[in-house]
């Protein structure tokens, strides 16, 4: 059990006053257990008080360990075996844990417990896991004030950025000026984004889908027609179709194209086939099947060794032909 | 063989798939054998075919997609480009300017359109071709739809 471990620790006040109520009931142990622990509680409660100077806009579900404190300085001697007790029950939470640590922290420095209090914010709201509600986050420690006064900062420009967001703020914060706030900025935000997201992917598809006149599956595009060869005379487009639009069977045999057949481009108006139909074609009149011109059997192999080189090659000799013909 | 076999099976299924794409062509596969095969086609509309149902008829060749199908017209029609007895077109795609790449249904494509644009500058029907380069197209027009009526309209046909 984890109070165990912790009050074992330094303050072994809560089990002995404990054992000492439940057996003896002697007033004047108790007493000297509670003077005791009211003078830590005292010392811890000054330190509370420094540490949350700035927080007056605290909402009231959240005040569940400072408020036991008022009710706990005030209590009988008995009463601490039941403070005990709702100790235990709470045990295992962090909650209790926590509690107990900057109880135990109270004889430091200052700043030790300060440490103390923004793990406590922020392993109870992780524990009570993430709702907008207000009573997650148990606390507002400084650091936070500061990052809620730059994430409204930031809501007032309504320049919202998602990462920023997350950046800047610890997830609780934002949650407690969610609600504090009636949650209607975040949403926007969150919304906002939304939008943005929404327009990025239209606008993505429709980049896509201007690249071509069909799509590949498109069932109106005419198959393997030669009207290719026009959009194909742009060196830079060449590029880009030769990646976008590489059919997936052979037009000719109408067999799938393999990683060799559709890395094959034999012909400078990219016209592709698989290496079977090209070889049948070159052994009859070897004309590309796209354009009907003669495959140059040089080029090819030019093409095979350095695509970027036999590309301008192919390109010279495509327009010298085009200017014969 | 086995490689225009294929050929043909892919086409025939695609075809199959296409059938509501294109409602102008009708691909049909003999059902013995796949290397006979007969379309329908439309007449393309504002033309004098418009309105009749002109049936082709194509015999595809051993080399096949190399070679280019054989293709005629079993209805009968009055084009320039078309002979007016035996049906044979003339036409570049069906002679020297075959390309493996085109297909049966690519084929009828360019038989409509082909319809659409006379050539009369290479005729096999020298009456028709001869009206056109007069430059009677009422004349013409008149020929072409009266045998559209007679041969290529279902019922009076």
């Amino acid at each position: 059990m984890i109070s165990d471990s912790i009050t074992n620790a330094s303050a072994t006040a809560a089990p002995s006053a404990k054992d000492f109520g439940k057996k003896k009931r002697t007033n004047r142990s108790a007493k000297l257990k509670q003077s005791k622990l009211g003078l830590r509680r005292e010392q811890w409660l000054s330190q509370v008080a420094m540490a949350n100077k700035g927080d007056k806009e605290e909402i009231d579900s959240n005040r569940k360990p400072r408020s036991e404190n008022p009710d706990q300085r005030d209590r009988p001697v008995e009463n601490l075996d039941g403070l005990s007790r709702e100790a235990e029950d709470n045990s295992g939470t962090h909650h209790h844990e926590s509690f107990i640590e900057s109880l135990s922290n109270s004889p430091n420095s200052i700043l030790s417990g300060m440490n103390s209090i923004p793990n406590f914010s922020s392993s109870s709201s992780s524990g009570s896991g993430g709702s907008c509600s207000g009573n997650i986050t148990e606390e507002e420690d400084p650091d936070d004030d500061g990052c809620l006064d730059d994430w409204e900062a930031i809501a007032d420009a309504l320049a919202a950025d998602d990462d920023k967001h997350e950046k800047e703020n610890p997830p609780e914060s934002c949650e407690e000026h969610a609600s504090i706030k009636q949650s209607a900025s975040p949403r926007a935000s969150v919304s906002g984004s939304n939008v943005a997201i929404r327009d990025v992917k239209p606008a993505m598809s429709r980049k896509q889908k201007s690249n071509q006149a069909w799509r590949p599956d498109d069932k109106l595009r005419p198959q393997g027609l030669p009207n290719l060869e026009k959009q194909r005379s742009f060196p830079v487009m060449n590029l880009h179709y030769s990646s976008v639009a590489v059919p997936s069977s052979c037009p000719i045999c109408y067999e799938d194209l393999d990683l060799t057949d559709s890395n094959f481009l034999p012909c400078p108006c990219g016209f592709r086939l698989c290496l079977f139909c090209h070889k049948t074609i070159c052994d009859g009149d070897g004309r590309c099947p796209g354009c009907r011109k003669p495959y140059e059997r040089n080029t090819i192999k030019v093409e095979a060794s350095v695509q970027g080189c036999g590309l301008t090659i192919r390109l010279a000799r495509s327009s010298s032909m085009f200017c014969r013909s | 063989m086995q490689q225009s076999r294929a050929r043909l099976f892919k086409e025939y299924k695609e075809v199959q798939r296409e059938k509501v794409a294109d409602p102008d062509i009708q691909l049909v596969c003999d059902d013995t054998n796949i290397f006979k095969w007969t379309a329908l086609i439309k007449g393309p509309s504002e033309t004098p075919y418009e309105g009749g149902v002109f049936q082709l008829a194509f015999a595809v060749p051993e080399p096949y997609p190399l070679q280019p199908p054989q293709v005629r017209f079993l209805t009968k029609i009055f084009h320039p480009n078309v002979h007016f007895k035996t049906g044979e077109i003339c036409l570049d795609i069906l002679k020297n300017a075959w390309s493996p790449a085109w297909t049966l249904q690519s084929v009828c494509r360019a038989i409509i359109a082909l319809m659409a644009h006379p050539e009369p500058d290479s005729p096999l029907n020298c009456d028709s071709g001869n009206l056109l380069r007069s430059g009677d197209v009422r004349g013409f027009n008149s020929m072409a739809r009266m045998y559209t009526r007679l041969a290529a309209m279902p019922k009076k046909g």
